[in-house]
């Protein structure tokens, strides 16, 4: 249970986390990996399982979350996590080799085939 | 794979990731208490005290190997998450816009037009009335011809479908267009 969320800090607005997000990061606003997208897949290694136990707070609860794959926004969105302190704790821990990080492939808006793939995906809906 | 959802404050673009998303739309969000709201030039109301910045997403299956992500996001805040990190291998951007509060989608037609990644107008028709002649929104927007423009409506799923085809068909035009100059 985060903060935001204990009905002892009533009178606060609920949405509002106590912690100032720099505090989950030690202090970071940028990830060690600058350029991990928002999208990339998430799973938790076998290591990172391991770990679990000796990590503390958001760290734990991202090896947790992550034994299902999902992105990076969903990892956020799930904890109430910003999504820029989200991208600093999965980078963290891909660092450690407690996650491992499927990032999509690059140059994918020149890939035609892919594209028409996508489209026919779309297509498919009713 | 992922496409942007862009417009400015109110146009739509959570109803328009609702409408078509097989997970309930999940919105992260970073606040900025009092401190940033001090020095911040435009906050002319006083009472304000917080800033809410959100990022709304949702996903749509397209075969067992291929997820696409849709992100949308009135712009940028102060924690190092801007558009830029959005966009960059985006498919392409829808850019939503009421055209009853046209000034609203300026920086998000403006951010779009410089960066390369191909884009298009939604208007989100907002029960079927048409506040303006597409003519004359392309007009007030200050777009030029190759920017395509649709409308649709947020609230259906087919509409939001269709919006979404009309981006990446977008996309597959401006490549060719590419590979044809080069």
């Amino acid at each position: 249970m985060s903060s935001a969320d204990d009905p002892r800090y009533g009178g606060i607005d609920p949405d509002v986390s106590l912690l100032r997000p720099y505090l989950l990061t030690s202090g970071r606003t940028q990830p060690v990996d600058q350029t991990l997208e928002v999208e990339a897949q998430v799973l938790t290694s076998q290591l990172g399982a391991a770990a679990h136990d000796s990590l503390a707070f958001e760290r734990r609860d991202i090896v947790e979350l992550c034994r299902v794959t999902m992105s990076v926004a969903e990892v956020a969105a799930i904890l109430g996590l910003h999504i820029g302190v989200a991208r600093i704790l999965v980078a963290d821990l891909a660092e450690l080799g407690y996650v491992i990080v499927r990032r999509p492939a690059t140059q994918l808006n020149q890939d035609i085939d892919m594209i028409e793939r996508v489209i026919r995906g779309l297509e498919a809906i009713s | 794979m992922k496409i942007v959802i862009a417009g400015g404050f109110g146009v739509g673009k959570t109803t328009t990731v609702s409408a078509i998303s097989e997970i309930l739309p999940l919105t992260t969000e970073a606040l900025i208490t009092s401190a940033g709201a001090l020095i911040d030039p435009i906050a002319e109301v006083p009472a304000k005290t917080t800033t809410t910045v959100a990022l709304d997403f949702g996903c749509i299956t397209i075969d067992e190997e291929v997820k696409l992500y849709l992100f949308g996001t009135p712009g940028q805040d102060r924690f190092g998450f801007m558009w830029h990190d959005l966009i960059q291998g985006a498919l392409g951007a829808l850019v939503i816009v009421d055209t009853r509060r046209l000034d609203d989608s300026f920086p998000a037609v403006d951010y779009f037009e410089k960066t390369g990644v191909p884009f298009v107008i939604g208007i989100n028709v907002f029960d079927g009335k048409l506040a303006h002649d597409l003519a004359d929104v392309r007009w007030a927007l200050a777009i030029s011809d190759e920017v395509p423009l649709v409308t649709f409506d947020a609230r259906f799923r087919l509409s939001v479908r269709d919006a979404l085809l009309a981006v990446l068909r977008n996309t597959i035009d401006k490549n060719r267009i590419k590979t044809a100059t080069r």
